[in-house]
């Protein structure tokens, strides 16, 4: 069957050759593919848009939901790095003597900076906090102790507890409390969250694969003649499955950028709100919003999927199609 | 070229399409396969080209039992055997032109050689005229004469031609009959089914004749 090309007849020079043009023929076959699989999309506007979008959704939810968290992790941060106890002195304590167990508690090693709230003091930013000025303002006495809060020195949970139970032995300080158990509670809130997160990209990301998978399977169906024929002619599967391969990351792609759009139109929507909740809660939160970086990722996950779907369905299918 | 050692075929099981056959086609041989319809032309060349299996038997092409042959090499061998189908398995979403090229760009040929070779072959067959009409738009004598380029546009060392003068009229026959005898000529090995009597009685070559799945006469060229 060899016609007269034995080996022994070919020099190494043309061995050479012979592999760099095969390797030019796999690039064009790659780039004609890559093309031709773009241009049936197109042709199919509607058809194509509809599974994009549908990739789209899958990615904007478990993405959405991780960028929040991701943000929430800086917010997260900036809190425990504000933890503080906050002293508070017996009624009884007036406003001189206050400042002088301000001062004491100042001097504890392991403490970094106080700050005295005096009882008027407390009593204006607890108006100002609720609204009431007028209600409260028409009290006889002022119901608040005075405060001082407390910067501690080592945020670590147990070596704050300790320092609780030093500060509360000082004379004239009533109760100190630790306001770390909802920073704790936070942390594991986003915690949840984040393996909430993780959850819906796997199952979403599932989701891809079987959307991908689907379409793919019935472009393979529509063109079961076209298989069977190149097949017939000497067709290996790698050549067969390639325009394929390149549908789906293409699908993927554009899943991926409409789930960019998406999230990024989401984010416009939701900011005003969230900035202005923030605010009120005496926080700084920006809106969070893809990076470079991110969008790069979130794209190449989703062509992957793409790819990885079509990989998977094409692969599946050609095994019942056998030439007649 | 082509070995048939006590091959038999049988579809489903109980009915035996081939029974028995025991042949050999030389190297640079042109054979014309001939008996009634459903004696099981088609079937042999499916044999060869492996789109089938025998039950019993082997079948050797060019010294190898193609049955040995993994299903990663499978691709490759058919690229050597040009084929032209009874029912001439053409693609209609594209043109006479593209077609053709199939077998080449397969191979990752330059596409300045395939559109080259293309030509060659579309001039060969008369239908250098219609390289841009999509197959649909053919008469089917047209549409079998396209099927006939893209078997030799690759210059196959063994071509397989079922019924490919099947419907074409007596002068275009000849025509085509013509041109498997010049591949012949310069070597390639050529094995054609037909049931057009007069016409290979005519051209003098070796003919085999099935009945029922058997070989019932092996004439030499006369
Ligand atoms: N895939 C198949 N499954 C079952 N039976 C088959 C199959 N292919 C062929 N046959 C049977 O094998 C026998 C031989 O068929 P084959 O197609 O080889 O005949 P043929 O000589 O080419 O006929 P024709 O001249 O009509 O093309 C027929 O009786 C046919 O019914
Ligand atoms: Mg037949």
């Amino acid at each position: 069957m060899s016609r007269d090309d034995t080996p022994a007849r070919r020099g190494a020079r043309s061995q050479r050759t012979q592999a760099s043009s095969r390797l030019r023929a796999w690039g064009r076959h790659h780039r004609a593919m890559g093309l031709d699989s773009a241009r049936r999309l197109v042709r199919q506007p509607l058809g194509s848009l509809l599974t994009m979008l549908a990739i789209a959704i899958a990615l904007v939810l478990p993405a959405g939901l991780w960028l929040m968290l991701d943000s929430a992790r800086l917010l997260d941060a900036e809190l425990a790095e504000s933890a503080t106890l906050t002293a508070y002195l017996e009624p009884r304590v007036g406003e001189g003597e206050a400042m002088r167990i301000a001062e004491a508690l100042g001097a504890h090693d392991d403490v970094a900076a106080v700050r005295l709230i005096t009882a008027a003091e407390g009593m204006a930013e607890f108006q100002q906090a609720l609204g009431l000025g007028d209600a409260l303002g028409r009290l006889e006495s002022n119901p608040l102790p005075a405060s001082v809060v407390v910067m501690p020195r080592q945020e670590a949970p147990a070596a704050m507890q300790a320092l609780v139970d030093e500060l509360e032995a000082v004379t004239g300080v009533e109760e100190v409390r630790l306001d770390l158990a909802w920073v704790e509670r936070l942390a594991q809130l986003a915690e949840l969250g984040r393996r909430v997160a993780l959850a819906l990209a796997l199952l979403f990301g599932l989701g891809v694969l079987l959307i991908v998978g689907n379409t793919i399977r019935l472009a393979v169906e529509s063109r079961r003649q076209e298989i069977e024929v190149v097949t017939l002619i000497g067709a290996t599967h790698a050549f067969v499955r390639r325009p394929f391969l390149y549908s789906g990351a293409w699908y993927g792609l554009g899943g991926g950028l409409l789930a960019l759009g998406l999230l990024n139109l989401g984010g416009h929507w939701l900011a005003t709100p969230v900035s202005a909740l923030a605010v009120s809660y005496g926080a700084h939160f920006a809106m969070p919003r893809l990076d470079v970086a991110g969008s790069a990722t979130l794209l190449l996950c989703s062509t992957l999927l793409g790819w990885l779907g079509a990989w998977i369905a094409v692969g599946r299918h050609l095994a019942s199609i056998r030439p007649r | 070229m082509i070995v048939f050692e006590h091959v038999g075929k049988r579809y489903g099981g109980r009915f035996e399409a081939l029974a028995n056959l025991d042949f050999r086609v030389r190297r640079g041989e042109m054979v014309f396969l001939t008996g009634h319809s459903g004696a099981g032309k088609s079937s042999l060349l499916r044999l060869i080209m492996r789109l089938e299996r025998p039950s019993r038997g082997r079948v050797l092409v060019a010294g190898h039992d193609i049955e040995r042959l993994h299903a990663s090499q499978l691709p490759f061998y058919r690229r050597q055997i040009g084929v032209v189908f009874q029912d001439h398995q053409l693609l209609f979403d594209r043109s006479v032109f593209a077609n053709v090229a199939l077998p080449l760009e397969i191979q990752g040929m330059e596409p300045r050689e395939i559109a080259r070779r293309v030509r060659a072959a579309l001039d060969k067959v008369g239908l250098l005229y219609r390289e841009k009409a999509l197959p649909i738009e053919l008469s089917g004598g047209e549409q079998q004469r396209v099927g006939i380029a893209r078997a030799v546009v690759n210059k196959p060392a063994l071509l397989l031609a079922d019924e490919p003068t099947g419907n074409l009229d007596p002068q275009l026959s000849a025509d085509i009959m013509a041109l498997f005898e010049d591949f012949n000529r310069i070597g390639t090995t050529v094995m054609i089914a037909s049931h057009d009597l007069a016409l290979i009685a005519r051209l003098r070559h070796r003919i085999l004749r099935l009945r029922e799945g058997r070989l019932v006469a092996d004439e030499e060229a006369a």
